[in-house]
């Protein structure tokens, strides 16, 4: 009983902003788990979060980790996901990996492998599908509230006010992509979560050379559901998703936490709209997400079970960022068309 | 157009660009590198505005226009600097400070690092208040009494003092109302304002806007950093064609729908509505008591001191009730904008300054430019606000 009661030890490793503005603050309020240990290449930066967050100890390096503590949250640059986790889960450290998982399905394949290896749980971190909307839209769709689903259009587009910390999301080599990577990742996952496997996609992108900041999908599923993403970081658009069956349309917002859900039931004139929350109180921030989050990620070492997005499904989400990077198409804008165009270097 | 002229003078150079985040310096790098092939360096110093900037292969250094070391790291190597950045964050005073320091330190920088030359991008606003009829470069430069604008006259004089003293060369840009895809000025806010309310046009909008597209000030800009007329010198850019405000704003209008998001008003008239909005605005103690009531901490530690304290007590001991549910209503009103009483939106007063800039009708010459450095605008007015209107629509600002 006692061992069980024991909150699990763990170690973020890597402290940039999503560290400092979600794992932390949600570790404080977590019941399952506490920071023992902050690792960051840069220990001024790890020090001082951890005088603001009361952590005991610092590190600049992870091979001091395991038999110190029994899980790590892994939140450092991109590239930098799969050589972490690996080296962890190998060693039976339980992992937590940021989103996206890696940059490429490989190393997804590797990290899940070390997992495997170390017998070590392994969570993915796609918090959006600890939001009480999405287990709602989920299960909506799941029981057949729309009918036969005809078609879904996605529109996730926020101008970023991130506080980085370094520069990686600006490089190809440590950011493994643009906004598709970034924030598509998720929306990308709540959108696979709730209609299943993908089975063909066409995807346009404004990269130039660089990262997009801009993309839009056309996304099919197996289930023959189809439908448009729209992915933006340079400008604001809806945040919702829209699914029109053949008995109702279900439309629900993406972005903000505690969105409207509209439920428009066709040839019956009802619309139902409110907000979707299992309980009063929580599931409605961020920050409850990102507790709900790494509370079922110490549940599941504790009872030795999944956790609510295994290795998997973050391995199911960089399939489809792989496929829509190698089919890519250039997403053209008439007022990006350079003036002269004839004279443009090749 | 006169890009042929400069083909091939830019490829594989090393240039740096400040203000590469933003409206101007973005479609430069953009250009820099898809047009003439360059190796592009981006000084950034917030990296979430950086995402647009990166679809392209530039190297992104991050710091910050006044740090000396971060310019050292930046400059080292270039051969070309294009000065785009400003201050556009923190009070007035310290934007004019990194308008004026940014441009001395990044010089500065250029110098010690050997560059070739560096194009800096002042603005028409150092001709101060402007007069009516023909303005070129042989104007006089004046204050026009905004940190801004002179900040950035004295940052350009600075700039043209270093050329002239043979350290670095310079060649000094001076754009008028530049607007297109991204523009935060002559295109998102007033799109943002004509969405809010009306905008006073000054004697029906006959004052001189003087537009000009944004890449046509990035083809002068280009033009700068490879023409050997250029350096030392200072060139007005602007379209080619005599456009009114009215035209200006009526386009943008158009944009929104039919509606008029427009109001004539002669000089006089928009000062009288100046004034008496200034005299609308909450008092001091209004204010005082709005910012009490909003914000609970502030007012708990405001009644806690000792003086609050005895207020509280001698009020509750000695005021008859009815007086007191009067305080208490005053402070639940205290200080709230005042509300239009029809439906219509409100009209954004326009201080005397800006009077008299919508008012001027003053026609920028390009002469200069297009002698010395070959420039000639490639979008008309109709073309440059099609495409403007196309990306506004896309970015959801309609």
């Amino acid at each position: 009983m006692e061992a069980n009661d024991r909150k699990l030890r763990l170690a973020v490793v890597g402290c940039g902003a999503v560290a400092a503005i979600h794992h932390l603050p949600a570790l404080s309020l977590s019941r399952g788990a506490e920071a023992v240990v902050l690792v960051d290449a840069d220990l001024g930066r790890a020090r001082d979060l951890a005088a603001r967050f009361g952590v005991p100890e610092t590190a600049t390096d992870i091979r001091s980790l395991p038999g110190r503590v029994d899980a790590a949250i892994v939140a450092v640059p991109n590239s930098l996901h799969a050589p972490v986790s690996i080296e962890l889960l190998r060693q039976g450290v339980h992992v937590l990996v940021e989103k996206p998982m890696a940059v490429n399905v490989k190393e997804c394949d590797e990290i899940i492998a070390a997992a495997e290896a170390g017998g070590a749980v392994l969570a993915v971190g796609l918090e959006f599908r600890f939001f009480d909307f999405s287990l709602l839209v989920r299960n909506l769709l799941h029981d057949g509230l729309l009918g036969k689903i005809r078609r879904f259009e996605m529109h996730m587009g926020v101008i970023p006010r991130w506080p980085f910390a370094t520069d990686f999301l600006l490089k190809k080599e440590t950011a493994g992509g643009g906004v598709l990577a970034d924030l598509g990742v998720h929306v990308l996952d709540i959108l696979l979560w709730w209609l299943g496997d993908w089975a063909d996609v066409e995807y346009r992108d404004d990269a130039q050379g660089g990262l997009e900041s801009d993309c839009e999908l056309l996304l099919a599923f197996r289930s023959g559901v189809m439908g448009t993403v729209e992915i933006s970081r340079t400008h604001n658009l809806s945040n919702t998703c829209l699914f029109e069956g053949e008995r109702a349309s279900l439309e629900v917002g993406i972005w903000d936490p505690d969105p409207q859900v509209r439920l428009l039931i066709e040839d019956r004139e009802v619309v139902l709209a409110g907000r979707a929350r299992r309980q009063e109180g929580s599931g409605t921030t961020f920050l409850d997400a990102f507790v709900r989050q790494i509370d079922d990620f110490a549940a599941a070492v504790r009872d030795r079970r999944e956790p609510h997005v295994p290795g998997r499904e973050g391995r199911r989400i960089q399939t489809l960022v792989e496929a829509c990077y190698a089919r890519r198409k250039f997403l053209e804008m008439p007022w990006s068309v350079l003036p002269s165009p004839r004279e443009r270097v090749s | 157009m006169s890009h042929a002229a400069i083909e091939g003078e830019l490829a594989g150079r090393t240039v740096l660009v400040t203000g590469g985040t933003g409206f101007i310096g973005g479609r430069l790098a953009e250009r820099l590198v898809l047009e003439h092939g360059a190796n592009v360096r981006a000084l950034v110093r917030n990296v979430a505005a950086a995402t647009r900037l990166v679809r392209f292969p530039v190297t992104v250094i991050r710091g910050d226009v006044t740090n000396p070391s971060d310019l050292a790291t930046a400059a080292q190597g270039c051969d070309l600097v294009f000065h785009c950045a400003y201050g556009t964050s923190g009070s007035q005073k310290h934007r004019a400070w990194v308008n004026k320091e940014g441009t001395r330190r990044l010089l500065e920088a250029a110098r010690k690092a050997k560059a070739s030359r560096a194009v800096f991008l002042s603005t028409l606003m150092v001709y101060g208040q402007t007069a009516d009829g023909d303005l070129d470069e042989t104007a006089p430069r004046r204050r026009f009494g905004n940190h801004y604008s002179d900040s950035k006259l004295a940052a350009e004089r600075l700039a043209l003092d270093i050329s002239s003293s043979g350290a670095l060369p310079v060649a000094v840009l001076q754009p008028t109302a530049v607007y297109g895809p991204w523009g935060p000025v002559w295109t998102e806010k007033v799109l943002q304002s004509l969405k809010a309310g009306r905008q006073i046009l000054i004697n029906g909008g006959d004052g001189m806007a003087n537009p000009v597209y944004v890449d046509d000030l990035v083809s002068a800009m280009l033009l700068a950093a490879v023409k050997d007329e250029a350096v030392g010198e200072a060139f007005l850019v602007c379209g080619e064609e005599a456009i009114t405000w009215r035209e200006m704003f009526g386009r943008f209008e158009k944009m929104l729908g039919e509606e008029r998001r427009t109001v004539d008003m002669t000089p006089e008239e928009a000062l009288d509505y100046w004034r008496s909005w200034q005299r609308k605005q909450p008092r001091l103690i209004g204010e005082g008591l709005r910012i009490l009531k909003g914000e609970r901490e502030i007012r708990e530690r405001v009644q806690s001191t000792r003086e609050g304290l005895w207020l509280r007590e001698m009020a509750s001991t000695l005021l008859p009730e009815s007086w007191q549910q009067k305080i208490k209503a005053r402070m639940a009103t205290a200080g709230r904008p005042p509300v239009p009483s029809s439906g219509e939106l409100p009209i954004h007063p326009l201080p005397p300054k800006m009077i008299g800039f919508f008012k001027a009708k003053t026609r920028v010459r390009i002469d200069k430019a297009k002698r010395l450095l070959g420039y000639q605008p490639a979008f008309d007015f109709a073309t440059g606000m099609d495409l403007t209107e196309r990306w506004a629509r896309w970015a959801n600002l309609l």
